[in-house]
């Protein structure tokens, strides 16, 4: 089935807004609309309705910690809707502290462990010193190019379990824990990382697959291609520090 | 005090020497100092007669240090102030050390010194200063300093350790800075009044910051919102409001470039050359710390109109017959306005702007927060005919622009700053006002280039 329109849910914009986040969503509307697909974003903070029916896909930022405590209880509720979501195949980018909320839990420093929705199979650990900088990885999704680019800062280690499985192999930075190699993870799919910088405008290819995915769940409608020169351009410049 | 003798001595000695080999180096009499007395910093301000200022926040600290340095000056006191980029707690003490060039001690009687935020508790623990001002709270290259809260929690340590007669000054209009001031008693506010009339296209809202109550937590309700998160405030839960400012800013005709300030004291017109709204508080801010220090305020209306604006804070150059406007860009709500005071000055003449974006540490390593700044609102009403773009991350901010809307043909990339200069220049016409927007270590690179070519009178920076 494909659909003429897309709306986006926007999880918790005021809350969840780290540096950047907002440049996903951007990228997102204008390799749509530069297609001809209409988007419609919708905003949801604590406590407003859903109508998860008519949602093609879903973003959450990272926060600060402070900000993320205040919507936690609100997003836990939400759990059965949005995995019943998710398992029908409606992408989502979660980054960062969205990340860790798809996990089973988030053990901070004095050992408390606050939950997550554990719809993706990983923990995370609270780390010192902050991971921070470029990051290059290479990814096993399929499309091209196989780079992905971006900046991680991060004090959460995240580890994976046997049912994640990762979304790149590390080659500059950190990624999920500065162990494995690894970064990110996905299931159907939803896509959890660690990466901003903002991810999405400087990897169109990504952008490009999410809104596939969103377009159509079964993926078989290709998107008609549209330039990403300059794009790919700033993609180079940090795959260049590699 | 013999060791205080030889830490300032030497020091003097080393700063003397690393300027002579060229190598600009502001902090480096201020780490000898302190290598032979740690407690330099602590023994030079305690015998400043009216003692040490020190002013913190995000954005402004230079341009309302150098405001308020200006008229505490005109006001017939002696002051020591520190430049742009000396504000770490190195800086600060370098400052104090090479205030004279034979006396041991600074012969002034205050010194005002623009203080990084995270420099804020070492600096106020060790000159117990008898003022401390905040100009606002918004995010600032979080690779760097982590989160917000992390930067009120550094400020609140400072005012701890203030004299005990000290003066907090507070922007009302920014809850976190007015919060900042609920358990301290000696505060003065200062704030803007501004109704929509004097407003034109501003007042509405930016994207990036939090607006909850700095006291129980709950989203804030504005009356009025001047930008970003700043304006007049109240909480409909615990009632937390915006406090009464002492000093207000009642009037800003942005025709004529004059601005109305009113305290307990005086109601005062003042000139403002500088475009945009944070330099109304820039002004605000410097009005009424100099005011709050016993400067008359009758006297500062004439003595601004010869006041120049800080390193690359909205300065104008002339180049080649071209007027070329300086503006540092080095958070969102910070280019955000600058983009809004472009639109501001010069009315609706056709303008071009060179936006150069470098990733060094200390431009912020992480070029996130260019999406959160306010393009897609800003551009229709900037009259930016033709953009530049150059620096180590040119592609990023291009990028920015064309999903912002800004069509590719009125954006040129040129990665070298110094050729995209060069280009702009060549290309334009000689009443086509120009605006260089660059990063920190970028305004550094454009003014090297400037000195170099002879385009403006050298300028020594941190």
């Amino acid at each position: 089935m494909q659909k003429s329109g897309l709306q986006i849910l926007h999880l918790y914009p005021n809350h969840m807004n780290l540096y950047g986040d907002r440049g996903n969503l951007i990228a997102i509307q204008h390799r749509a609309l530069e297609r001809g697909i209409p988007v419609e974003v919708v905003h949801a903070e604590p406590e407003a309705p859903i109508s998860w029916r008519d949602v093609d896909l879903i973003f959450m930022g990272g926060g600060e910690d402070s900000h993320q405590a205040r919507i936690a209880e609100d997003f836990l509720r939400r759990a059965p809707e949005l995995t019943r979501a998710l398992e029908d195949g409606v992408p989502m980018l979660a980054i960062c502290g969205a990340y860790q909320l798809l996990g089973h839990y988030y053990r901070t420093v004095n050992g408390d462990k606050l939950p997550g929705i554990g719809f993706l199979d990983v923990t995370t650990e609270a780390g010192r010193p902050r991971a921070i900088g470029d990051v290059v990885a290479h990814t096993t999704l399929d499309i091209t190019p196989r780079s992905l680019v971006g900046f991680e800062n991060h004090g959460g280690r995240t580890f994976l379990g046997t049912g994640a499985v990762p979304l790149a192999t590390v080659q500059l930075g950190q990624g999920n824990n500065g162990q494995d190699r690894t970064e990110g993870a996905m299931h159907k799919h939803a896509i959890g990382t660690y990466l901003h910088g903002s991810l999405l405008p400087k990897n169109p290819h990504l952008t490009d697959l999410l809104i596939r995915w969103a377009v159509d769940r079964d993926g078989n409608t290709d998107l008609e291609p549209i330039p990403m020169d300059l794009e790919l351009k700033a993609h180079d410049v940090i795959l260049s520090r590699c | 005090m013999l060791r205080l003798w030889i830490a300032v001595f030497v020091a003097r000695l080393v700063g003397m020497l690393s300027r002579v080999s060229g190598r600009g180096g502001s902090s480096l009499p201020g780490i000898v100092a302190r290598r032979i007395d740690p407690e330099v910093l602590r023994k030079l301000s305690v015998r400043l007669p009216k003692g040490v200022v020190l002013l913190t926040g995000t954005n402004g600290k230079t341009t309302t240090a150098a405001m308020a340095a200006f008229l505490l000056k005109a006001g017939g006191l002696r002051v020591v102030h520190n430049r742009a980029g000396a504000n770490l707690i190195l800086g600060l003490t370098a400052t104090l050390v090479q205030a004279s060039r034979c006396q041991v001690y600074p012969p002034a009687d205050l010194a005002l010194l623009e203080t990084d935020e995270a420099s804020i508790p070492k600096a106020s623990e060790e000159t117990h200063p008898k003022a401390l001002m905040v100009t606002n709270f918004f995010r600032d290259q979080l690779d760097r300093y982590g989160e917000l809260s992390t930067t009120v929690g550094l400020v609140k340590q400072g005012i701890a350790a203030m004299d005990a007669d000290g003066w907090l000054l507070l922007n009302a209009d920014d809850p976190q800075v007015a919060f900042l001031g609920e358990d301290y008693g000696r505060v003065v506010y200062f704030g803007l009044d501004l109704n929509g009339g004097d407003l034109g296209s501003l007042g509405q809202h930016d994207a990036v910051d939090a607006r909850f109550c700095p006291r129980c937590g709950k989203p804030l309700v504005y009356r009025t919102q001047y930008y970003a998160h700043l304006g007049d405030y109240r909480c409909g839960h615990c009632g937390f409001v915006r406090p009464i400012p002492d000093w207000v800013v009642s009037e800003w005709d942005r025709q004529e470039g004059r601005i109305t300030i009113r305290s307990a004291r005086d109601t005062v017109a003042l000139p403002i050359r500088m475009p945009g709204i944070y330099n109304v508080y820039n002004l605000l801010a410097a009005v009424a710390l100099s005011g709050t220090l016993g400067a008359p305020l009758g006297p500062m209306g004439a003595q601004l109109e010869t006041f120049e604006p800080a390193f690359g804070r909205m300065e104008k150059v002339i180049i080649q017959g071209h007027t070329v406007w300086l503006a540092l860009v080095k958070n969102p709500v910070g280019f955000t306005q600058v983009l809004q005071a472009v639109g501001d000055s010069g009315g609706q003449r056709p303008k071009w702007a060179l936006l150069v974006i470098n990733d060094r540490y200390a431009d912020g390593q992480d070029v996130s927060w260019l999406w959160d700044v306010d393009f897609e609102r800003v551009h229709q009403a900037q009259h930016i005919e033709r953009w530049w773009v150059s620096g180590v991350r040119a592609y990023d901010m291009a990028l920015r622009l064309r999903y912002a809307g800004i069509p590719d043909h009125k954006v040129d990339v040129v990665q070298n700053p110094s050729d995209a200069l060069e280009h702009m220049l060549h290309e334009a016409k000689a009443d086509v006002p120009l605006y260089i927007m660059p990063t920190y270590t970028a305004l550094l690179e454009i003014r090297q280039y400037l000195t170099q070519k002879g385009y403006t009178r050298h300028f020594r920076e941190g």
